[in-house]
């Protein structure tokens, strides 16, 4: 008796814990794992994200259906060969047709979004930083304050990027040496670092807080410790913050 | 090894003398052989080797991802142990694993005594080893083998960013192997186009034979340039020239050249194996293939987009024009999606039985629909920018290819594994093996999509106990032990399978389609000993159920 009782507690806690597991869990579930609106980039990719997950979900349940069916109701019941049909040209165009529909309105949204995240205004930008790769660390020049600081990073002292709140940001993106991925996840957005060209991009950071960046492009021997952090702060913060920063 | 002795007491040799072969008479045999058929076992037991190496390099990676920390490997180990596994298990395992499949199986579908090429071909398959071997042997040099990804981006992959031998040996040990492959590609297509029997014509011919000849032309169109860049980036390391310096735009030159390979490479494996589920699916529905013109022009959309869609590994580089890339990505979608209702039309009101190798099949469909469906979230740029190159694209990949490949190669294993040898293979123990392999797999890579939204880039041998990648990490490496425990079943059926009773007949599954259920099982030595009417596209079926009234398109 005693020994169920201990193991219904076992259980019971198991349970609580589970259940505060799947809660903590679930919010970000329901947003599909990404916040709705961390940056200008997440306001524009999120829905899609999302659409792109119910589109898929919608047209996987249906398939799996359609191969579970026969396996199911299909099967070998007598020697009796069943109709040895081979063609049925409505059913075959219907196939075709509709997944070049589901396609073709995916790709519309896909165009809308895309061109919004990767464009990158003519005139000059209010904030702009120079992202720099370099193996295995980030270099980060804020060219809007006057003395252009710039902060490295080592493989063992991850640098930090500081962002203003909800202000555009322009990013110059180099590398110094083979190719990097300037990643930041929580902001759904990621591009190359290429040694011999520069690349472009603007977006601006939504929320404030801490958030992991990492490269993600293969660059040698430590690229799995060539992270930085991205500390975004209200703009009078940031103003203080590229002011303090020492010139090397 | 010696299951696969059996084919070469063939009718033909039994005539000159019956004494059993010494084990270096059958090594004589095999290694100067040009039959197709034992060139495939060839390239399927030794593709099949690779596949277990590459096996262990991966249980050695999730060993490694387990915990935070480094607690096996170095860095630089571990980078050279991903490095391996992606190059053997694509180019060393899966993409010779068709030529092996290809080889004993689409000659005698097309009614064929051999290959045009039988010497050729024998001298593929040196190439294929041995270049295979010298990749591999970088292991055993001072430095180390390869560590630059098999995706050997410039200039990482220079002699400044990764001096040492074992980059040299893996450059020149893939172009070796790879001209192998494309001999193997000239063998194929001109084997379909010149040597197809007598009433064998092209909408007469079987899906995998389709898919063989589709697959080879597209080997033709990808792995040349792999060859160039290969030889390029050699003579960068080896003379000091400068294609692949990014002082001359060598970054993006290198991306460009690979992925122009690198994505028709994708189709070139999940062609043959959708050719082998499609080959299974009839049998086991005792139905015709659903659709089989609309199939091979689907075959054909697939072959031609998917050429024009590899600029979509690089929808993050900034450099490359992404509505294109994106549409044309989106577009192969849908002669895909044709393929799985080809597949579901056949087996839609047919009269199912699931034997080893149909399930098999099954679990292709299911594995790779939801590879498929992720593949469709990443054709959208905005989407690679959230998670390329984090573990939902490797979660991605591994769905399309182990689903496609693996789960189809055991499938063509089971269905075929009378053929290679005239025993048939354990069903209760292949059933055994499939749920574990299936859960196994699943346990493995489904979490991973979670890990790579949640910001795990791929290839990293280290994450932070702060980064909260440790739960999926842990279930991940439990379900590659299971995984990797689904081989017992089948090795213990390999060995088991030389005593069961020899099989007598053509057709041991009793409804096969194609022309080998129309020879012996193991075929004699050119395969036919008389040739049936070839009236349809089902010509063993006809002769075996010759009352059986397939419905035709009128």
């Amino acid at each position: 008796m005693r020994r169920t009782h201990s193991a219904l507690k076992k259980m019971l806690a198991l349970g609580t814990f589970a259940c505060a597991t799947f809660t903590m869990q679930s919010t970000s579930f329901a947003s599909g794992g990404f916040s709705p609106d961390a940056s200008s980039v997440n306001q524009t990719s999120h829905s899609l994200w999302i659409g792109a997950w119910i589109a898929a979900g919608v047209v996987g349940v249906f398939t799996a259906i359609l191969i579970l069916w026969p396996v199911f109701f299909h099967r070998k019941k007598n020697e009796e060969f069943p109709r040895q049909t081979q063609y049925n040209v409505p059913v075959e165009v219907a196939y075709t047709v509709i997944p070049f529909i589901i396609v073709a309105v995916l790709f519309f949204y896909t165009a809308k979004a895309e061109s919004k995240i990767t464009h990158v205004d003519k005139s000059p930008a209010t904030h702009s930083i120079h992202v720099n790769a370099i193996q295995w660390s980030w270099q980060f020049t804020y060219d809007d304050a006057a003395t252009k600081p710039t902060v490295t990073g080592t493989p063992d002292q991850a640098p930090t990027l500081v962002l203003p709140l909800g202000e555009k940001v322009r990013f110059t993106l180099t590398s110094n040496d083979v190719v990097h991925g300037f990643w930041i996840p929580e902001f759904m957005i990621q591009m190359q670092n290429l040694p011999g060209v520069e690349n472009h991009l603007e977006f601006t950071a939504n929320k404030l807080g801490v958030f992991p960046g990492r490269c993600n492009i293969l660059c040698g021997r430590a690229h799995s410790q060539m992270l930085f952090k991205v500390k975004v702060v209200s703009p009078a913060d940031y103003q203080a913050y590229i002011n303090s920063v020492k010139v090397a | 090894m010696t299951t696969f002795a059996e084919p070469t007491v063939s009718p033909s040799y039994a005539a000159g003398g019956t004494r059993k072969e010494s084990k270096g008479r059958l090594f004589v045999k095999w290694a100067t052989s040009t039959d197709h058929k034992t060139i495939g076992y060839m390239y399927l037991i030794t593709s099949f080797s690779w596949f277990i190496i590459g096996g262990i390099l991966a249980l050695m990676l999730r060993s490694e991802l387990t915990a935070p920390g480094l607690q096996f490997f170095s860095m630089e180990q571990y980078n050279q142990i991903f490095t391996m596994h992606g190059t053997i298990m694509l180019l060393m395992f899966a993409t010779p694993l068709f030529v092996g499949f290809a080889n004993v199986i689409m000659p005698l579908q097309i009614g064929a005594a051999d290959v045009a090429f039988p010497r050729l071909n024998m001298f593929s398959y040196w190439m294929y080893l041995f270049g295979g071997l010298m990749a591999f042997a970088g292991f055993l040099s001072p430095g180390g083998a390869a560590s630059f990804g098999w995706t050997a981006y410039a200039p990482l992959a220079n002699s400044q960013y990764s001096p040492g031998i074992g980059g040299d040996l893996w450059i020149i040990g893939l172009a070796l192997g790879g001209i192998g492959t494309i001999l193997s590609g000239v063998n194929f297509i001109t084997t379909i186009f010149t040597m197809r029997a007598p009433g064998m014509t092209m909408f007469r011919m079987s899906i995998f034979s389709w898919n063989v000849l589709l697959t080879s032309i597209l080997v033709l169109l990808a792995f040349p340039p792999l060859a160039a860049a290969f030889l390029g980036l050699e003579s960068d390391r080896l003379f000091g020239s400068h294609l692949f310096d990014p002082a001359n735009g060598g970054a993006m030159l290198w991306q460009h050249l690979f992925w122009f390979f690198g994505h028709p490479e994708v189709y070139i494996l999940a062609l043959p194996f959708f050719g082998i589920a499609t080959e299974i699916l009839p049998v086991f529905s005792r139905k015709p293939v659903f659709g089989y013109k609309g199939l091979i022009a689907a075959t054909i959309a697939i072959s031609a987009l998917s050429v024009s869609v590899w600029a979509h590994h690089m929808f993050a580089s900034g450099q490359v024009l992404l509505p294109f890339f994106s549409f044309m990505t989106f577009l192969i979608g849908v002669p895909t999606g044709v393929k799985f209702f080809n597949w579901i039309g056949t087996m839609w009101r047919g009269a199912l039985t699931f034997e080893t190798p149909m399930l098999f099949i099954l679990g292709f469909l299911i594995t790779f629909l939801f590879g498929g469906l992720t593949g469709i979230i990443l054709a959208s740029p905005p989407m690679d920018f959230a998670v390329s190159a984090s573990y939902f694209v490797v979660a991605h990949f591994h769905y399309v290819l182990f689903g496609t490949v693996v789960f189809a190669m055991f499938g063509g294993f089971y269905f075929w594994w009378p053929k290679f040898t005239g025993h048939m293979l354990n069903d209760r123990l292949g059933k055994v093996h499939f749920w574990t392999l299936f859960f196994g797999f699943h346990m493995t890579f489904l979490v991973q999509h979670w890990l790579g939204i949640k910001g795990f880039p791929r290839r990293y041998a280290d994450y932070l106990p702060t980064d909260g990648f440790t739960w999926m990490n842990e279930l991940s490496t439990v379900g590659s032990v299971l995984l990797a425990l689904s081989m017992i079943p089948f090795f213990i059926n390999i060995w088991i399978s030389r005593n069961s009773p020899k099989v007598t007949v053509d057709d041991p599954w009793g409804y096969g389609a194609s022309l080998e259920w129309a020879t012996s099982c193991p075929p004699p030595r050119h395969n036919f000993l008389s040739m049936p009417r070839i009236r349809s596209e089902r010509p063993a079926f006809d002769l075996h159920h010759p009352d059986i009234h397939t419905e035709k398109l009128h």
